[in-house]
């Protein structure tokens, strides 16, 4: 039989025991609790990310006549007004130096391009006379695209050469340069080529879907993609400055953030 | 406390709590996710054309394009410049220790395995073009949020034996 002594050493280690398994639940649960709380908080952030990333899936353009869209046409307006346009062309018609630029709405490099070192080439450039801008189509964000078996690249580039016969070409193009989605998302929509005209208030609206059903303009699509494939073009944009000494492809760092001085590189050659 | 003749020496108190196998795991997958972060941001402000990448797209490298695509930033912030913090912040979160520096360094790699997995559904379904940097990045998050894991749920690592 144990003693007294040992009675109490047993019955202290048993209470040592227990109170060491309360613990340990007590921890294990604290963990636990602390892991539901970081797991709730990371799906929560991970939520808002993905609610606020440019990633929803329907939209379009931006509203007509939203304090977004004035404010987008005049910053646009800034850039262009003044400047001659003619067709796809802006600028002087006499300007000494043409820069041909090969593009494709669709093509988020050529956005790149036009918002970050075009507005440069135009301000410094264009404005002063010393060059003026050719756009020509060249399909290559999406080629391969249909919506109701007519080709997306085709009706997108065709609204905006319309918009060139009231010469607002430019207008058109930056306009869906800045309200450009993920290529071949299907964002390119009837309603989303008129919301851009609607944006542009010197628009003639009917006489611009008039012209988009001319034949002609898709045969000068056409005319520009048998070009590109002609010169063995590699890429959109590719930009081509010709002028009094010669001719000169710009060197792909012009979409770079700091691509202007590698254009204005490539205009001084030529000129 | 060990004598002199024990047969391995006496390990000091600091060293014992040092790195075990899974922390320099963790420590290494972390490093390699910062570097590839770190030139993802810099070529981001340097210009893409630098960036090496095998798949092409379009004229240009598919890499370029992902990069250029409206899901490279969020709220204006460059994707890639928030993965480099997020891979600091986890690095950082290996220098607190207990329950809760686990904790955080778990969540942060599970909130970067999440957006680095919702990036890799829009390159695959709205972008239809990889970049091989990024889908790098995604691997390292998604070994960090298993080994974070483990980590947070072994507690602490046991002493080694003297």
């Amino acid at each position: 039989m144990a003693s007294r002594k040992e009675q109490k050493e047993q019955a202290r280690a048993a209470r040592l025991a227990a109170e060491q398994a309360a613990q340990a639940r007590a921890a294990r649960m604290r963990r636990m609790q602390l892991l539901g709380g970081v797991v709730v908080i990371a799906v929560a952030a991970i939520v808002v990310a993905i609610a606020i990333s440019g990633g929803g899936s329907g939209g379009g353009a931006i509203k007509q006549n939203s304090p977004q869209s004035r404010a987008l046409y005049s910053q646009i307006n800034t850039l262009l007004t003044g400047i001659p346009e003619s067709g796809t062309t802006l600028g002087n018609p006499k300007a000494p130096v043409t820069m041909t630029y090969f593009g494709d709405l669709e093509c988020p490099i050529c956005r790149d391009f036009t918002l970050n070192t075009l507005p440069q080439f135009i301000q410094n450039d264009v404005r002063t006379g010393k060059a003026k801008v050719v756009y020509r189509s060249m399909c290559t964000a999406t080629c391969n695209d249909y919506s109701n078996g007519q080709s997306i690249f085709n009706n997108q580039q065709v609204a905006a050469y319309a918009a060139g016969r009231q010469n607002l070409f430019w207008y058109y193009a930056e306009l869906f340069y800045h309200q450009q989605r993920a290529e071949g998302s299907g964002y390119v929509t009837s309603t989303f080529l008129n919301d851009l005209a609607g944006q542009i208030p010197a628009l003639k609206q009917s006489t611009w879907q008039t012209d988009r059903k001319d034949p002609s303009l898709l045969s000068q699509v056409q005319g520009d993609e048998q070009a590109a494939s002609t010169d063995n073009l590699q890429g959109t944009p590719t930009l081509i400055l010709q002028g009094p000494k010669g001719q000169l492809t710009a060197p792909n760092s012009v979409v770079n953030p700091g691509g202007y001085s590698a254009l204005a590189s490539t205009l001084r050659q030529v000129s | 406390m060990a004598t002199a003749t024990s047969s391995s020496p006496e390990v000091p108190a600091t060293r014992r709590r040092g790195l075990d196998r899974l922390t320099i795991a963790i420590l290494a997958f972390t490093v390699l996710g910062l570097l590839d972060a770190a030139y993802l941001t810099y070529v981001h402000y340097h210009g893409f054309s630098a960036l090496l990448c095998s798949g092409a797209h379009n004229g240009h490298s598919s890499c370029e394009t992902v990069q250029s695509s409206q899901w490279s930033r969020l709220v204006g912030v460059p994707v890639a410049l928030l993965g480099l913090i997020g891979y600091v912040a986890l690095l950082a979160s290996l220098r607190v220790r207990g329950d809760v520096g686990r904790a955080i360094g778990f969540g942060i790699a599970l909130m970067g395995f999440g957006f680095s997995l919702y990036l890799t559904y829009r390159e695959a379904y709205s972008i239809h073009a990889y970049c091989e940097w990024c889908l790098g990045s995604a691997g390292c998050l998604t070994i960090l949020t298993v080994l974070t894991a483990i980590r947070f749920l072994r507690g602490d690592p046991p002493a080694p034996a003297a």
